[in-house]
């Protein structure tokens, strides 16, 4: 196989993704465009006029921005143990989701710390949290681990993407000049030689390792934020690694509902097949069954012991939010767990239906997680105006909500047109690989 | 003539406006009743406190008090032939007027060794004349607190002038002893002392500050007599044993546990020196392409 | 020219004249009309910064109340305040067995805080602790814990300790991220989520001592008045109380009094059984309550209170049946 006759076949099939946008696609940019504008407009009246125009009051101080906060971070580092994962164990058929899961990881944590930021009283003071931080705090820890967490990210995925540039560079002489530019700058000089390959692996797999390490401490800290309080519904030894498990399952839902969308929207049933599905789905059924595992031990032993502060708990929790709970722990667990186990089941449409199921799922558990414990706190709350007593989102945190959903996506297909979705050095290194395989086989017969 | 008209009554309008603001609410002044009150009271630098007390209170509502503000009181010291005029004093903001006399004032007493003293207030307008007379016998009080043969023990002696200006014990007289605290006093023995003197053995274990030092007190209640009257003696006799000392490095204090920064340090080193590493070998990457380049 | 001026003139005179009274009359009529329908109740609201007071004339006015703080000395700058006052340790004790819900201690904290009615930085709940006992009324100011789960988790250090025991916050440096406020088990702490024109009240220079002016985006709380302290006075609370439920004092000098009586502190929570709210959570609050028994007042004088303020009670099955036989 000759190496440049294959790269530049592959930049062929490739480019259309990058430099073609259909009506579609326009469309859909329109869609997010607009609701990112809604978004920024919401964001304003609140900067203007205050905490006000939220839902959140003395008892509920945190309400939607966190739970899209931890949602999306946990997104990310789910992103980031499972891309470590399959970068780390060389497994067979990663090279088609593996970008996916890469910018999935890296976007997530550029989108959620927006969230954080919403929720800040004082974002003219943002400075002091560097100027005078206090060690002690979980909320500095948080910063340290996401800081940290996303410059590794950032890191990890533009090593993926470098010799993929550097194919790019080479073999793209009718695309326009500023595309030229940038693939050279970005490629920063990559040939492919023996040495660079290998510093360059050499460095991936460091940084693979170490991805997964950042994305269980970084998210433990996130779990401890909760935790390491004394509410009643916080207050739990096993937040940390529940929280883990709750992100890997929500990532791997994403990663699926991902891969189904751009392999139908881009036409790439070559690359992303069925058995990355059922790979994944697999996963999926073994993350939701530790998932509904842990979620029961947390509420079993509330139960079954029954202090006071946890009976109200769980009385809230199965009074006022008593579908939210049937959703997010029974059916976001059972469903998925029930699609996947048949094997008959296990079909494209289906897994992807119970993923989104499962990230619903996930997301109505994190509300669960944090408003139901700020609504029975230790002293009651003795107070008559209502907004005080209950949550209630307002429109301005479900539009900014949306709004950050629509950037992640947005993000995501403006990246997709900058580098194929599906890495094409790897496609080369799998395929030289099976030549140097049957070259073996070969010779030794 | 009607634009005169019309400038006649706009300036009388303004004018009765003006009246009617400065006026302010009109209280019913038989709605309250004027309560008038003087003391005195002889405090620990000897000084002689006279205080009246004017206030105006709701006959219907007793918790609504209005005081008087800005009344002038004189006071006297009431003497045979005359009265001398002590001072003048207006009532502060909650209706207290304070005229404090120096120690070595020396007061007109009457036959039988009291001072009177009289404080009055003009009467006005609204307000009918105010006042109060009393009589006290001016009251030496002498506390001494003393460790005798190792007991702490406390010594109250009190004289008052008799017909002659000599001192002569008092016979009679009940006593409050008090430890001094931040705010307020604290009693902790009542006493009723005879012949003028009065021992006893401090018992109480109070803390005092950081080195045991405390102001003892007796207090005189507003006797017939004397009025009242306050006396102190710094002590010594604090049992302070220990101050709760915050204790240092931690969760919540400004340095934190020691551990917590050297496990940090351990981590973000780790961390970033790998980072570090990473983009020095992108540089050498770029450095061997480069050199592919010019070959080129 | 002159004579034909003269008869007219009289008479216009005595006319002018009469016309002039009768303005005057009226106008001052109108005047006082105005200023009476200004004026909708006898006892004019105070702001705060006024006092009512009677002149020697008899005239009530309003004048402007004394400040306790003499600035700019009395100033305790955000930087002095994470000083406490050398040597002190400060405790309050409240007896639940006088609390009768008369809420002199909200009124007169709002007022030296200039808090809104229904920001209370001391709230009394009314708390019945299991179906057998009697409810009572439990007012919980700020309990300044020794090990505060508060400021632990500041990230910034905008609220602190002090040496004196006393918990404040300062304004000038919360980025109003509420981590303390879902952290405290007692509730004590309160957010300003939107813009307040009393913010802007530049009178005053701003101290963590005083917590006033607040402002918006940050936290606030109960901060045991360090301001009146210095000057050796009560807090706000403990002299407003009829009833002498809160007392106050250093625990370094075993003495705490409630403006009346003065008492050994060691002695009172020893003799009276005194606790602390949820000690099992180890906290250290710095608040002792003295147990509702030998009540002075029956429960029901307290619900003689605003029906908004004891709507807030309804789920105490007491208030729940008073309510429902008050409706019937």
């Amino acid at each position: 196989m000759d190496l440049d006759i294959r790269k530049r076949e592959l930049v062929k099939e490739f480019s259309p993704m990058l430099t073609k946008s259909t009506l579609t696609s326009k469309i859909w940019i329109g869609i997010l465009i607009a609701v990112i504008a809604t978004g920024l407009l919401a964001f304003v009246l609140q900067v203007v006029k205050g905490h006000e125009v939220t839902g959140m009051r003395d008892n509920v101080v945190w309400g939607i921005y966190i739970i899209n906060f931890i949602f999306f971070v946990c997104l990310s580092y789910s992103g980031a143990f499972i891309s470590g994962i399959l970068h780390f164990f060389k497994t067979p058929w990663k090279n088609a989701v593996s970008r996916i899961v890469e910018i999935i990881t890296v976007l997530s944590l550029i989108v959620g710390p927006i969230f954080i930021l919403l929720c800040i009283g004082r974002l003219d003071r943002l400075h002091y949290l560097f100027l005078y931080p206090r060690i002690q705090s979980p909320i500095t820890w948080d910063i340290i681990a996401i800081m940290t967490d996303l410059v590794g990210c950032f890191i990890y995925l533009y090593l993926t993407f470098i010799p993929d540039f550097a194919i790019l560079r080479d073999n793209s002489e009718d695309a326009p000049n500023w595309r030229k530019k940038l693939y050279r700058f970005l490629a920063i000089g990559y040939y492919d030689t023996e040495t660079q390959r290998k510093t360059l692996h050499k460095l991936t797999r460091t940084m693979s390792a170490m991805v997964i390490a950042l994305a269980i401490v970084a998210y433990s800290v996130l779990a401890w934020i909760f935790s390491l309080t004394l509410q009643p519904g916080w207050n739990s030894s096993i937040f940390a690694p529940y929280f883990i498990v709750a992100g890997l399952y929500s990532g791997i839902a994403v990663i699926i509902i991902a891969m189904y969308l751009i392999r139908k929207f881009y036409h790439l049933e070559h690359y992303i097949r069925k058995i990355h599905f059922t790979s994944a789905g697999i996963i999926l059924l073994i993350v939701s069954m530790l998932y509904g595992y842990f979620t029961f031990s947390e509420y079993f032993s509330r139960w079954f012991s029954h202090k006071i502060s946890d009976a109200h708990l769980l009385e809230t929790l199965f009074g006022k939010y008593f579908w939210q709970f049937i959703l997010a722990n029974y059916v976001g667990v059972l469903l998925p767990v029930f699609i996947l186990f048949f094997k008959k089941l296990r079909t494209i449409p289906l897994i992807t239906f119970a993923s989104v199921v499962a990230i619903l799922g996930l997301w109505l558990n994190r509300y669960l997680i944090v408003v139901p414990t700020l609504e029975t706190p230790y002293l009651p709350i003795q107070d008559t105006r209502e907004e005080f007593v209950h949550y209630t989102a307002t429109w301005i945190e479900w539009s900014l909500s949306f709004a950050g959903v629509a950037a992640f996506i947005l993000f995501f297909i403006l990246l997709m047109r900058l580098v194929p979705i599906i890495p094409m050095s790897g496609i080369i290194d799998y395929e030289r690989d099976q030549d140097s395989k049957k070259h073996k086989v070969s010779t030794q017969n | 003539m009607k634009s005169k008209l019309f400038t006649y009554f706009t300036c009388t309008m303004l004018f009765g406006l003006l009246l009617s603001f400065g006026v302010q609410a009109q209280i019913n002044l038989d709605d309250y009743k004027i309560l008038y009150k003087f003391n005195t009271t002889k405090q620990v630098d000897n000084t002689r406190l006279l205080e009246v007390s004017f206030v105006a209170r709701n006959n219907e509502d007793k918790t609504d008090i209005l005081p008087l503000y800005g009344a002038d009181i004189i006071f006297y010291n009431e003497g045979d032939s005359n009265d001398v005029k002590l001072g003048t004093v207006q009532t502060d903001q909650e209706g207290f007027a304070r005229l404090v006399m120096p120690a070595d004032y020396k007061y007109i007493t009457d036959a039988e060794g009291y001072i009177n003293l009289k404080a009055r207030f003009k009467s006005t307008d609204a307000l009918p004349s105010k006042s109060k007379s009393l009589a006290v016998k001016d009251l030496f009080l002498e506390l001494v607190c003393e460790e005798i043969d190792s007991v702490k023990t406390v010594t109250l002696r009190a004289y008052a002038l008799d017909s002659s200006m000599t001192k002569a014990p008092v016979e009679e007289l009940d006593v409050i002893f008090s430890v001094g605290g931040m705010i307020s006093r604290m009693p902790f023995r009542e006493e009723t002392l005879e012949d003028g003197e009065f021992e006893f053995e401090y018992e109480a274990n109070v803390p005092g500050d950081k080195d045991g030092n405390f102001d003892l007190y007796a207090f005189i209640d507003d006797n017939d007599d004397f009025g009242t009257v306050l006396v102190s003696a710094k002590t010594n006799w604090g049992t302070f044993n220990k101050q709760v000392q915050a204790k240092k490095n931690t969760l919540w204090s400004d340095v934190a546990p020691i551990w917590m920064y050297v496990v940090l340090s351990i981590l973000l080193l780790g961390v970033w020196a790998n980072y570090v590493y990473s983009a020095f070998n992108l540089l050498k990457i770029r450095k061997e392409g480069k050199a592919i380049e010019d070959k080129k | 020219m002159k004579e034909d001026k003269d008869l007219p003139q009289e008479n216009s005179s005595r006319r002018n004249f009469l016309r002039l009274g009768l303005l005057a009359g009226g106008a001052a009529v109108t005047g006082f009309g105005i200023n009476a329908l200004a004026q909708e109740d006898e006892k004019p609201a105070l702001s705060g910064e006024k006092v009512r007071v009677l002149t020697p004339d008899g005239k009530m006015v309003e004048v402007d109340a004394s400040s306790i703080n003499n600035y700019p000395e009395a100033l305790i700058t955000p930087e002095e305040s994470r000083k406490g006052i050398p040597g002190k340790k400060f405790v309050m004790v409240i007896d639940l067995a006088k609390c009768k819900n008369a809420r002199k201690c909200v009124e007169s904290c709002q007022k030296a805080h200039k808090l809104d009615t229904n920001e209370e930085f001391m709230k009394v709940q009314l708390i019945q602790d299991n179906p057998e006992a009697s409810a009572y009324w439990l007012p919980k100011p700020c309990f300044h814990c020794d090990e505060p789960p508060c400021v632990t988790v500041c990230p910034t250090g905008a609220t602190f300790k002090r040496d004196d025991g006393i918990v404040l916050i300062d304004n000038d440096r919360c980025i109003g991220c509420k981590f303390c406020i879902t952290s405290c088990p007692y509730s004590a702490r309160q957010f300003n989520w939107g813009h307040k024109d009393k913010f802007d009240d530049k009178s005053q220079p701003y101290s963590p001592e005083t917590s006033v002016p607040a402002a918006e985006g940050t936290v606030m709380k109960c901060d045991f008045c360090p301001d009146m302290l210095r000057e050796g006075k009560l807090p706000h609370c403990a002299t407003a109380c009829p009833m002498g439920v809160i007392y106050f004092g250093d625990r370094n000098e075993d003495i705490v009094t409630n403006g009346s009586e003065t008492v050994r502190f060691s002695e009172l929570i020893a003799d009276r059984g005194g606790y602390r709210h949820l000690e099992h959570l180890g906290t250290k609050p710095n608040v002792y309550y003295l147990p509702a028994v030998n009540r002075q007042f029956p429960l029901e004088r307290g619900f003689d209170i605003e029906p908004e303020i004891l709507e807030r009670y309804k789920d105490v099955p007491v208030v729940e049946e008073y309510l429902k036989n008050q409706n019937s």
